[in-house]
């Protein structure tokens, strides 16, 4: 009886020893577009959440673009000025844009 | 949704489409995007699936996996908001607290919940609000899921009640706050916290630390989550740390702008005028998702194929499954799996399909509730911001060869 219970707990630490020890969520380079704006971009988008966020929503129009940019200012107070916001919204539509203002 | 309520909507449906749909033509519905291919990198616990972030991780588990009623933890979608994740928990040293509006306060180890209280399990679908979302044109805010933002697992854990009980509930207690331990990365952002009134809750809701006979995994929310049979997952907190009942409602972002739907009774809105009042998504709807074969499958003409997929309501259950093998046209009744895993779990089904002619063949599936529900056709399908609820009938279309 005492080997059998034993035999659980090596077990169930077994089990646990998943998550005992620090997990690692891999890093995974996602292809950010380089050129005009790229900075900006690094400096304000990457802070919260990763540019997969950004290129799983396809191309998009300009006004697309800015109405996510102001999203995250109002509603997740990313730190972006006028400028900033500007920036990035023409890098997002220069490199992920549809070509249509709106 | 009540039965009641159910005729209401239809009606209410009927009565748009009479009243002419002009002013709903800007926004169509199409089927969801179902060509991505699972990433090459696994993440923790989980085999290689469609990934659409690293951080937060963002999972979507691919459609061949929907052919049983159970989804594999290791193949289970995962869906954080906040990158912030704590990457170690110690079951020896986790509590769980409750406090606010109570007569006593607890902090409950994972080991108490697995020995001083009733152990209950309950087999339930999870999926997310916004799956399939990428079928709204113009597209909707969030992330653009496929079909394969959900799951179905037998949960184990602790009735949500007993540890209320045992709290003791103060008498002018009405809210109660869930939160999870992830972390936004900005100091100001909205953390996610989820409320819920305390008159919704039943003894179908569960404080669960297992799934599918092992402990959660990490990125399904180790040690414990909130299990809400019939909702969406929002609502299901991952990682559940803290449960404070209140009085009042608490304004927070991912409870008042995300996860909700116009209030009126098809919940929908157009692009260029959206509903200004609106309410939480809750309830599911009923749908059913094609799991065999896919897009990617080879069938081969004369051959004995079976089709296979899962279907999923709220918890009224599922009546039938029809299933359509051309295009739409004919339509033949699945059959269904037994049922025991109750009524909050997916209903797999089967459905014998000769191929008899060459070429394109686009297979389709309708799910029906005990109280009538049924899938429309994606097209029918009316447009929401926030693209949530898309429960438009499968389609996938193989090459007969
Ligand atoms: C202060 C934090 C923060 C910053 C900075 C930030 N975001 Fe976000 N973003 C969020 C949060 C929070 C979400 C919602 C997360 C979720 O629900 O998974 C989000 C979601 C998104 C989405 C998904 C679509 C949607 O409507 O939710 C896109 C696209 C996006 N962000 C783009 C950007 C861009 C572009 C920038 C830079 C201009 C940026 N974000 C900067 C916090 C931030």
């Amino acid at each position: 009886m005492k080997k059998l219970i034993l035999v659980t707990a090596v077990l169930t630490s077994a089990l646990f020893a998943q998550v005992n020890e620090k997990v690692e969520v891999p890093y995974v380079p996602f292809p950010v577009k380089m050129g005009k704006g790229f900075d900006a971009i690094q400096t304000h988008c990457l802070m919260c959440h990763s540019f997969g966020y950004i290129i799983n929503q396809g191309r998009q129009s300009k006004k697309f673009w800015h109405g996510k940019v102001i999203k995250m200012v109002d509603h997740f107070k990313a730190p972006m000025d006028e400028q900033a916001i500007k920036e990035t919204t023409e890098y997002l539509f220069e490199h992920y844009g549809n070509g249509k203002l709106k | 949704m009540e039965r009641r309520d159910f005729f209401k909507k239809t009606a209410a449906i009927a009565g748009a489409t009479a009243l002419g749909s002009s002013t709903l033509e800007a926004a169509t519905t199409q089927q969801p995007i179902d060509n991505r291919k699972v990433s090459p990198v696994a993440f923790p616990e989980k085999r290689p699936l469609i990934m659409y972030s690293d951080r937060p991780p963002l999972l979507e588990t691919p459609r061949d996996v929907f052919t049983s009623a159970l989804t594999p933890n290791d193949q289970f979608f995962v869906r954080w908001h906040m990158p912030d994740i704590p990457t170690h928990i110690d079951p020896e040293t986790f509590t769980i607290s409750v406090n606010g509006l109570v007569k006593k306060e607890l902090n409950i180890s994972l080991n108490d919940l697995k020995t001083k209280f009733e152990q209950v399990e309950v087999t339930a679908v999870l999926q997310c609000g916004g799956n399939s979302r990428s079928a709204f044109k113009p597209i909707a805010g969030g992330i653009q899921w496929g079909s394969g933002a959900m799951g179905c697992a037998t949960w184990k854990g602790v009735r949500l009640k007993d540890i209320l009980d045992q709290a003791g509930l103060q008498k002018d207690a009405v809210w109660i706050g869930f939160n999870g331990s992830e972390k936004a990365a900005y100091y100001e952002t909205p953390n996610f916290i989820r409320e819920l009134e305390l008159s919704e809750l039943d003894d179908h809701v569960i404080l669960a630390y297992q799934m599918n006979g092992e402990d959660l995994p990490y990125l399904n929310g180790y040690p414990l989550r909130l299990v809400i049979p019939g909702y969406y997952s929002d609502s299901w907190v991952k990682m559940l740390s803290n449960i404070t009942v209140t009085n009042k409602y608490k304004k927070l972002f991912f409870m008042d702008v995300a996860y909700r739907v116009p209030d009126n009774e098809t919940e929908s809105e157009t692009p260029e005028k959206k509903f200004p009042k609106t309410k939480p998504i809750k309830k599911m709807n009923v749908k059913s998702v094609i799991g065999y074969p896919t897009r990617d499958s080879v069938v081969s003409h004369k051959s004995h194929v079976v089709i296979r997929g899962v279907a999923w309501d709220d918890g009224h259950g599922i009546q039938d499954v029809m299933v359509s093998t051309d295009g739409g046209k004919t339509w033949g009744k699945a059959l269904l799996d037994d049922g025991k895993l109750g009524r909050y779990a997916y209903r797999a089904f089967r459905f014998a399909f000769k191929p008899n002619e060459l070429g394109k063949t686009t297979i389709m599936t309708k799910a029906i509730s005990k109280i009538g529900e049924e899938q429309p056709l994606s097209k029918d399908i009316k447009w929401n911001h926030g693209g949530y609820k898309y429960n438009g009938i499968d389609e996938v279309t193989v090459e007969v060869v």
